[in-house]
């Protein structure tokens, strides 16, 4: 990863210099974003139906801000006939039912902007429902003006040779459409058409939703399935250069008429290809760092810090401007499309021994119980999203070491209902149990009983509490979300060391990635005479001199250091 | 006051970098920069290919080069992480370099090696030399994968041959030790080889590191170790013996490989004095290869230094062999060459003697080693007169015979050996 | 006059009681250090014993050839020989002390000579002991070696060696005990002088040829042709 500079330069009127600094300062809040990801459906239900709702989630936003988070990410709650979890959207502009309305949407905005919390929300850019009444339109004959909306074709060997993304499942790229008699392309499941952005009129229809909901108050969209919006024959119909121009083109209508909205990638591609989403910071502010996210798993496994250092060395300088979106585990299944065969043998053998956890080149299982329950290794892994480069991404349950049911369909198992307390279904719901949206997790060892908001509150030693204070202290240092890296490998391959600078501000973050314990020799010459002080207990540890700092580390253990010269 | 340790600080060092290994490869060099590089590549290329999830290491042990070998090493280390981006290893193939003494010693670069093989719990371990300039990376993972995978302790390489390459190992060492020890293991004085952490554990242990017998040879005391401490051996193929760069000085070879052997024989007695037939052991790929090449060797010079030896050293052999054997020699030495032909049941007889007068220390033992060339040499020229042209079934089966020889007098090496002067 | 002669007798006896009063302590004396002295030399003799057997003295003699020697002369092992060799000289010395504690008027010059003669002979013997034993490996070394070369008269170049070895040996052991010194000196120098200027005019006139071979076979490019022994390993 490289060197991320310090903040904006000054300006020469001082009043102005400071407004211009703050505004520029807040348009680059995603920086500075820790952002909890969950599902509307799966928070928190009010009304006893069975399913999570916008009124639930908004009396569960203080314990959202207790925990220390700035920013929340809402998959998909539209009207959708579900059949893909909310991403086969049948109307773009209204809110699903049993979610609530949209006025219950607008509270729930207001309330987490009260408490500093910004909100981001799906854009489902791509593909649309075959109940989208776009579709329906389309589909209904030949000559109907919506039918250039979609991607059609009498035959099913155009763009032949383009990968399916669910193999398995998907046998083709291609549907055949019953009604007008003709395939349709669909990159997702077959009940999930593509838009055709060589229509304009799709770019217009697409924009007015942004607007729709940017002018309701959301403070950026994740642009989900973006390499994909343009086909082209001869291609992989992926990452196509009429793609980049018409992300540009959002970004300019949202800079000119909503300055300080963010957009954020879905673009699981190898770094150099989705180094190409940042443009020249005219595209998207932020992009997954798909590749990364697997290394880490990996490196703990082989207790190597040689995946991590590899991928990163690999990464590509992009805009000032813009950040890199780093995560441990999402609703989707871990996805190991972007590793080796080799690395992807490995995953499967150490983390995915049941072949139930596996699903489209991926494992569809909790950062809980791949860790296999270790608080060590839980807490080392969440210490690695929050020191490294980027805006890190916590998926929900995780903070309290939820576990997963690989034996639900699709990656439901990742997806069940948030456990509050030990009672009547976990705290989430007033439902019968048998109504509930999804079964709760309730073996002895992740069930509800045992792990649940409420007792962790209760202990300062949880892992609840354990990653309230971790975030705390992050926030408290911009040098994690804004500083540079520089990697100071030492001899010991067990031992992943970095230091992260802004301006005066340098921390020094050691980690040890394997079970048993190690010393470490780091050089910081280029540290002499600083005081680390150790950044959880406050402690000073030997001033930094000539010689090799040595560092022993218990298994699984890192440490932060302020690095201070007094 | 504390015992000096041997290994050096720096090295140590190292070591702790690398941590708990499953698969070791020890490269021992004194001035190889000519050679290292596609040794190393090899080496490599086998692991990555091979083990692609094990922790391993790379050693060199270093006998104080002079032409930057050490350097050599390690820079190629860069290179080979430089190179290998593409994310084709899981693993870091660690690296290490230490130099062990100012003059090369194999006894003392084993003796790192083992050292390393301990400290880092090494499950395999494996040998290789950079002067075999024909190592490809399958001679690597069938040294290792036997003793990784099938849990061998020692594992010696099998070689294709001409069929007059390794006449000592075939007319002498091979079926003597076959005798003694009861395990038919051909090549235990080579250049690389397999073993366990368990047996470096066990070698370590043993103060016998100063002794010249294991300096000169610790590959064939490390394997009798094995075979004496009831570890599990076997050989595997690896590919043709090539023949050194330099000529082949006999009486050196000698004194090394037999000096070496009759010094294992005196202090593992409890191993192979009750034993008393051979084995097969687990042999991975054919057991044998040899190939028609090769001119035989001239027998004149042979038999003439055999001739010359018998008569010049009469007193010396009079006082270590029996005295008909002496006799018999004599008159065997006497004969035409052209008819010349020295009894396998007098060779084995004589050998035996040389072993039991060893044991007595009836003269110095160097020299006693030393006096077995001349009438080695005379055996040697009775093989080739009798084994020109002959096919390499023929020569196997003369191999066999001569073995099952050794093993039938071994009775009379035992009563030899126990006899009180 | 028997009064004479019996006072005289008187005084003789009474001088020779005198003498005996006197002797006698003297004797008593010597007679403690001789018993002393030997109580002492068993001890030394037993350590030294004790100390060698560890050492494994036996086996490097073995080795060494010095036991085959020893064997030849009747002599005990090196272990027991050096052993009782130190027996007898401490007790021989506390003897020699016990003597001198006497007052034997002449006896103890010739003892102090002795005494100081000692050493030169031990030195003296262990010279000819070593000589002899150094001789004996190497010349043996030499054999093989030239033997297994196939060098030409192997035999020569041993004898040679082990005589070279002997004369010295024998040389320093009489130079030691002060025998004819400078006879020996000039022995020896003559001698060997007279065999090193003997061997160079019998090679310098003899093995021309065989020198200009020689050098022409090591200094020169051409390929040498050279007996090659086929791959042992």
């Amino acid at each position: 990863m490289q060197n991320v500079p310090a903040p904006p330069s000054v300006i020469s009127n001082p009043q102005q210099e400071n407004s211009a600094l703050i505004l520029q300062d807040e348009n680059l809040w995603y920086k500075d974003a820790v952002i909890y990801q969950l599902h509307v459906r799966t928070f928190c239900d009010s009304n006893g139906d069975g399913v999570g709702d916008f009124r639930g989630l908004t009396g569960k936003l203080d314990y959202l801000q207790e925990l220390g988070i700035n920013a929340v990410w809402l998959l998909p709650f539209y009207p959708s006939p579900l059949r893909d979890d909310g991403y086969d959207i049948a109307d773009y502009t209204s809110v699903l039912p049993a979610y609530g309305t949209l006025q219950d949407f607008k509270d729930f905005l207001a309330a987490a902007h009260n408490r500093r919390i910004r909100v981001i929300t799906e854009m489902v850019v791509n593909h649309t429902s075959d109940q989208h009444p776009w579709f329906q339109e389309a589909r209904s004959s030949r000559d109907n003006s919506k039918r250039d909306w979609y991607v059609w074709s009498d035959t099913d060997s155009r763009y032949q040779g383009v990968r399916i993304i669910f193999p398995g499942t998907e046998m083709s790229n291609w549907a055949w459409d019953p009604i007008s008699k003709s395939y349709y392309w669909h990159r997702f499941f077959s009940h999930q058409p593509d838009l055709n952005y060589d229509n304009p009129a799709v770019r217009e229809a697409m924009w007015e939703v942004m607007k729709f909901w940017l002018d309701t108050g959301v403070d950026g969209f994740r642009l989900d399935a973006v390499p994909y919006l343009i086909e082209r024959e001869g291609t992989s119909c992926a990452n196509l250069p009429e793609t980049h121009e018409i992300i540009r083109d959002f970004r300019r209508r949202i800079d000119a008429a909503y300055p300080g909205k963010m957009l954020l990638a879905e673009a699981n591609q190898r770094p150099a290809d989705i180094r190409s989403y940042f443009g020249n910071g005219d595209e998207f502010h932020m992009a997954f760092h798909f590749p990364l996210m697997p290394r880490m798993f990996m490196a703990v496994k082989l207790e190597d810090r040689k995946p991590i250092i590899e991928i990163l060395e690999q990464t590509p300088q992009i805009p000032d401007t813009c950040q890199w979106c780093i995560f441990l585990r999402n609703h989707d299944e871990l996805t190991l499309e972007m590793v080796t065969d080799v690395e992807r043998d490995y995953m499967y053998d150490e983390y995915a021994v049941d072949k139930a956890m596996r699903i489209y080149l991926g494992i569809r299982r909790r950062l809980a119980p791949m860790m296999e329950n270790d608080r060590r290794r839980m807490e080392l892994l969440s210490g690695l999203l929050l020191s490294l480069p980027g805006t890190p991404v916590i998926y929900y349950g995780d903070e309290i070491g939820m576990g997963d049911n690989v034996y639900l369909g699709d990656r439901n198992g990742v997806r069940t209902p948030m456990q509050w307390n030990g009672g009547w279904n976990a705290g989430f719901s007033s439902a019968d149990p048998e109504r509930l949206y999804s079964p709760l997790i309730s073996n002895p060892v992740y069930g509800y009983q045992a792990i649940n908001v409420d007792s962790q509150r209760r202990s300062a030693h949880s892992l609840l509490s354990w990653t309230k204070s971790v975030i705390q202290t992050r926030n408290a240092f911009r040098v994690f979300s804004r500083g540079s890296i520089e990697f100071l490998n030492p001899s010991n391959h067990r031992v992943l060391a970095y230091v992260r600078c802004l301006g005066e501000e340098k921390v020094l973050v050691v980690n040890n990635l394997s079970s048993s314990a190690q010393a470490v020799e780091l050089n910081l010459q280029a540290y002499k005479k600083h005081i680390p002080i150790e950044m959880f207990g406050r402690n000073l540890f030997p001033r930094i001199g000539d010689l090799p700092y040595l560092l022993t580390l218990g298994p699984y253990q890192f440490y932060w250091f302020r690095l201070r010269r007094i | 006051m504390a015992e000096e340790s041997f290994l050096g600080d720096d090295f140590l060092r190292q070591l702790m970098s690398v941590g708990e290994v499953d698969l070791l490869v020890g490269v021992p060099t004194y001035n190889n920069a000519s050679t290292l590089g596609q040794t190393l590549y090899g080496v490599e290329e086998s692991l990555r290919q091979n083990f692609v999830r094990e922790r391993a290491v790379i050693l060199n042990v270093d006998g104080g080069s002079t032409d930057e070998t050490r350097q050599l090493f390690m820079q190629s280390a860069e290179r080979s992480d430089a190179g290998h981006r593409g994310l084709t290893s899981l693993r870091t193939i660690h690296r290490i370099s230490c130099e062990y003494g100012t003059a090369p010693s194999h006894g003392l670069a084993l003796h790192n090696i083992v050292a390393a093989a301990d400290l880092l719990r090494a499950k395999a371990c494996a040998v290789i030399s950079p002067t075999t300039t024909n190592l490809t990376p399958s001679w690597v993972v069938n040294l290792l994968r036997p003793v990784y995978r099938e849990s061998l302790d020692f594992v010696a390489p099998l070689y294709a041959r001409s069929r007059f390459q390794g006449l000592l190992a075939r007319n002498l060492l091979y079926p003597m030790r076959r005798a003694i020890f009861g395990q038919r293991i051909r090549e235990i004085y080579c250049e690389e080889w397999g073993f366990s952490g368990r047996l470096a554990s066990q070698c370590l242990e043993k103060d016998v590191w100063r002794e010249e017998a294991v300096r000169a040879r610790p590959e064939a005391w490390m394997a009798i170790t094995a075979i004496g401490g009831g570890l599990k051996c076997g050989q595997s193929f690896v590919g043709p013996k090539m023949a050194p760069p330099t000529g082949t000085d006999i009486v050196e070879i000698i004194r090394q490989t037999v000096g070496n052997f009759l010094w294992c024989m005196e202090t593992n007695q409890p191993q192979w004095l009750s034993r008393s037939d051979s084995q097969p052991v687990p042999t991975f790929g054919p057991d044998h290869e040899l190939s028609l090449d090769g001119i035989p060797p001239s027998q004149e010079k042979i038999f003439e230094l055999f001739r010359s030896g018998v008569s010049e050293l009469e007193p010396i052999l009079a006082s270590i062999l029996a005295q008909d054997t002496h006799a018999q020699i004599k008159a065997v030495a006497l004969s035409d060459r052209s008819k010349f032909h020295f009894p396998l049941a007098l060779w084995v007889r004589t050998v035996y003697e040389f072993a039991a007068s060893y044991h007595h220390t009836v003269l110095n033992r160097d020299h006693l080693v030393q006096a077995l060339v001349p009438l080695y040499r005379g055996q040697l020229c009775s093989f080739l007169l009798e084994h020109a042209n002959a096919s390499a079934e023929a020569m196997e089966a003369q191999s066999e015979l001569l073995c099952r020889e050794f093993e039938r007098q071994k009775p009379y090496l035992v009563e030899r050996w126990k006899l009180k002067r | 006059m028997k009064e004479v002669i019996i006072q005289g007798l008187r005084q003789a006896y009474s001088n020779l009681v005198h003498m005996f009063a006197e002797f006698l302590p003297r004797l008593l004396v010597m007679l403690v250090i001789v018993i002393v002295g030997l109580l002492v030399a068993y001890v030394l003799r037993a350590i030294l014993r004790a100390l060698l057997h560890v050492t494994r003295l036996d086996r490097l003699s073995e080795e060494a050839g010095a036991s085959r020697f020893l064997r030849m002369a009747a002599l005990p092992s090196m272990t027991e020989l050096l052993s009782r060799s130190l027996f007898w000289v401490t007790w021989s010395g506390f003897i020699l002390i016990g003597i001198s504690v006497l007052g034997v008027a002449g006896l103890q010059e010739q003892i102090s000579r002795l005494f100081l003669l000692l050493p030169a002979i031990f030195i003296a013997i262990l010279i000819l002991f070593v000589g002899l034993v150094t001789a004996n490996f190497l010349s043996r070394a030499a054999l093989l070696a030239a033997v297994n070369a196939g060098y030409a008269s192997p035999k020569l170049l041993s004898w040679s060696i082990r005589f070279v070895i002997w004369a010295l040996a024998v040389s320093m052991a009489l130079e030691q005990v002060g025998v004819a010194r400078q006879t020996v000196l000039a022995a020896f120098s003559i001698v060997f002088g007279a065999l090193m200027l003997g061997l160079a005019i019998a090679f310098g006139l003899g093995g021309r040829e065989l020198a200009r071979d020689f050098l022409e076979r090591n200094l020169s490019d051409k390929k040498k042709v050279k007996y090659e022994e086929p791959q042992p390993l």
